[in-house]
């Protein structure tokens, strides 16, 4: 029996031995954070591939006798001659739970000063997206937080929702925003100890941005206690266009864990442009044949690849996308913004005037849509937020004809008047997403016609009034709301008679 | 200079499938390519002439196997590796013997782009990188 035993040992002594067989080329030349290679002969495309001193890089130009290579870590110490290995490997990061409350590099690596990760899997970062059987029909809601947003361009667990606009009207707020209201309601749900509640854990990915507007979202977070439901994957503007490439999938594998395991997940890349920018650098260095605006004829496959991994999936979880596109004056039809709005579900389209007049966050209602619309809603915001919308683009239109005339009718007039009102009741400082129960209730108060005679300048001061009235006092209410989800007769009329209670204390 | 880089590697690819008989490299064609640049003196010769060094360094280095070794290796281990090699890449391959102290113990044999590694400084290396 021994004898057995030994020979099998052996065996494997034997085997463990053997030599190990690698593919090796040098480098020829290196350059922007990519490396033109020689040899190579079987390497893979996407494949990862082993520099000295420790970087990676991946095989992303086979061509007959070069390998063209992009590298991930630090090139400083790279030169022409040095050699590189295969490894079989495709790319992959850490994920899990274990990278909560984490801020980490495109390659998972930790670089919040708070020790290494303890996870347990590891994801390849380039996946293909699920088909279509696996799929289902987004109709769960996923609320901002943001009054405008869930009330009439909802947003659903799934979904993929562009949010568009110039540089600084407020589109990496409302995502912040989404996020710490993602937060909020883990915190009640998981508090609730309901077995049916399902917490949606958020992953943010900055791509070119400033080390210090990281630094700045990072503070935001978790001063409102959301950082803890939270993965940050920063690839700063200073890191290399290759770590720029590949962040935004590295956020999607790490997205995709929660998706895979029954949870749902939220991803926001901020932003798609230069993440775009980045990709079309690095394909120029690889003398890919550029197009429009010099970048490469994939750059469309680019994004569609990336967004097509956010689903709501059959019996399992969701992935649900805000991308960010940042547009030059206002430019929605530029290259990268029309290929963005064509892969989503729907887009947040934020304006220069509308923010420099004070409506923030700045919503263009007539530009901004989500296809999934009221399937994404739940029913009492559909039945006190339903014609919100058709309003406010009526208002938009009698507003731009009222500016020739200043002889208008009764009802014309009254309907600028309501208009007006319905914007300045939308305005919502930054950071402080309302709960979908209080947006009921505002938009309730405003139906029935309770801030009709409120001086319009003091609308924000009445909204808020009301606010903190059905929060100091009405709690009972608003949890009612919550749960049930939907105005009945009853509800309507405690809901009337706290309105009316409000009314009387504001103005008195 | 883009493009005549690039018309520069073409030609070179041009000159490499002329000096490749039978599967190996000729050195009787090489020598007629490089005679035929010498008369015609093509557009960035010098740039022809390196890519076109690159390719044929790259061929030949497919027909040997490169032993390194830090210990003794006799000659039938060496006829036993050039055998082996032979029969794996289908095509005639000979054993080169270059010692390297620098591997500690064992062996590491390169055929073109493929080495194969059995030394004690390339077990520490995989070692150091999987810790």
């Amino acid at each position: 029996m021994s004898t057995v035993l030994e020979q099998i040992e052996q065996q494997i002594a034997k085997l463990s031995a053997r030599g190990v067989k690698k593919n090796t080329g040098n480098i020829r030349t290196v350059a922007d954070g990519v490396a033109k290679i020689d040899g190579l002969s079987d390497v893979m495309y996407n494949e990862m591939v082993q520099f000295p001193g420790g970087a990676i890089g991946i095989a992303l130009n086979l061509e007959e006798d070069e390998v063209g290579c992009v590298i991930l870590g630090d090139i400083a110490n790279l030169k022409e001659g040095d050699e590189v290995t295969t490894t079989g490997r495709l790319l992959s990061v850490p994920v899990g739970k274990a990278l909560l409350g984490r801020t980490v590099d495109a390659l998972g690596n930790p670089v919040d000063g708070k020790g290494p990760i303890d996870a347990k899997e590891s994801y390849p970062v380039e996946r293909i997206a699920p088909g279509v059987v696996v799929r289902k029909s987004v109709s769960q809601a996923l609320f901002t937080g943001i009054m405008a947003i869930d009330s009439m361009i909802p947003i659903g667990r799934g979904q993929r929702e562009l949010i568009i606009g110039d540089r600084g009207t407020g589109k990496t707020t409302i995502t912040i925003d989404t996020i710490i209201n993602q937060a909020k309601i883990n915190k009640v749900g998981l508090a609730s100890g309901d077995p049916k509640f399902r917490p949606v854990y958020s992953i943010y990915v900055a791509i070119g941005q400033k080390n210090s507007n990281i630094a700045r979202t990072i503070t935001a977070l978790e001063e409102a206690g959301a950082l803890e439901f939270t993965t940050i994957v920063a690839a700063p503007a200073a890191d290399n266009p290759a770590n720029l490439y590949i962040a935004p999938y590295s956020g999607a594998a790490m997205g995709e864990w929660f998706m895979e395991n029954g949870m749902d997940a939220l991803i926001v890349y901020d932003d798609l442009s230069k993440h775009a920018v980045a990709y079309r650098q690095i394909s120029l260095i690889l003398k890919r044949p550029s197009g429009r605006e010099a970048y490469p004829g994939d750059v469309f496959y680019l994004h569609s690849r990336l967004l097509e991994r956010a689903a709501r999936l059959d019996g399992k979880g969701s992935l649900t996308a805000l991308p960010i596109i940042e547009t030059l004056a206002g430019d929605v039809s530029a290259y990268i913004s029309t290929n963005v709005i064509s892969i989503t579900d729907g887009q947040i389209f934020l304006e220069t005037d509308l923010f420099n007049q004070g409506i923030r966050p700045a919503i263009s209602v007539g530009l901004s849509v989500s296809r999934v619309g009221s399937a994404a809603q739940i029913k009492a915001t559909k039945q006190v937020g339903g014609k919100l919308k058709g309003e406010l683009a009526q208002f938009r239109e009698l507003a731009a004809f009222a500016q020739f005339g200043s002889d208008l009718d009764a009802k014309t007039k009254a309907q600028l008047d309501r208009g007006n009102r319905i914007v300045e009741l939308f305005k919502q400082p930054a950071y402080s997403p309302l709960p979908i129960e209080l947006q009921v209730a505002v938009l309730f108060a405003m139906q029935k016609g309770f801030f009709e005679p409120v001086d319009i300048r003091k609308v924000v001061d009445a909204a808020a009034s009301l606010k903190s009235f059905f929060t100091t006092r009405k709690d009972a209410l608003l949890v009612e709301i919550r749960t049930k989800a939907a105005l009945d007769a009853d509800l309507e009329a405690k809901l009337q008679a706290a309105c009316e209670e409000w009314k009387s204390s504001f103005a008195a | 200079m883009a493009s005549h880089a690039k018309i520069a590697e073409q030609l070179a690819r041009q000159f490499f499938r002329l000096s490749v008989v039978a599967g190996a490299v000729s050195s009787e064609q090489v020598a007629g390519v490089l005679a035929y640049v010498e008369k015609h003196r093509p557009a960035n010769s010098v740039m022809v002439l390196k890519a076109y060094h690159r390719l044929v360094a790259a061929e030949l280095a497919k027909a040997e196997a490169v032993v390194e070794h830090a210990g003794a290796v006799d000659d039938a281990t060496l006829a036993a590796i050039a055998a082996a090699m032979t029969k794996r890449y289908r095509r005639p391959v000979a054993a080169t013997a270059r010692p390297s102290a620098a591997l500690l113990a064992g062996l590491r044999v390169r055929v073109g782009d493929d080495v194969y590694e059995s030394s004690i400084a390339g077990q520490l290396e995989a070692l150091a990188s999987s810790v």
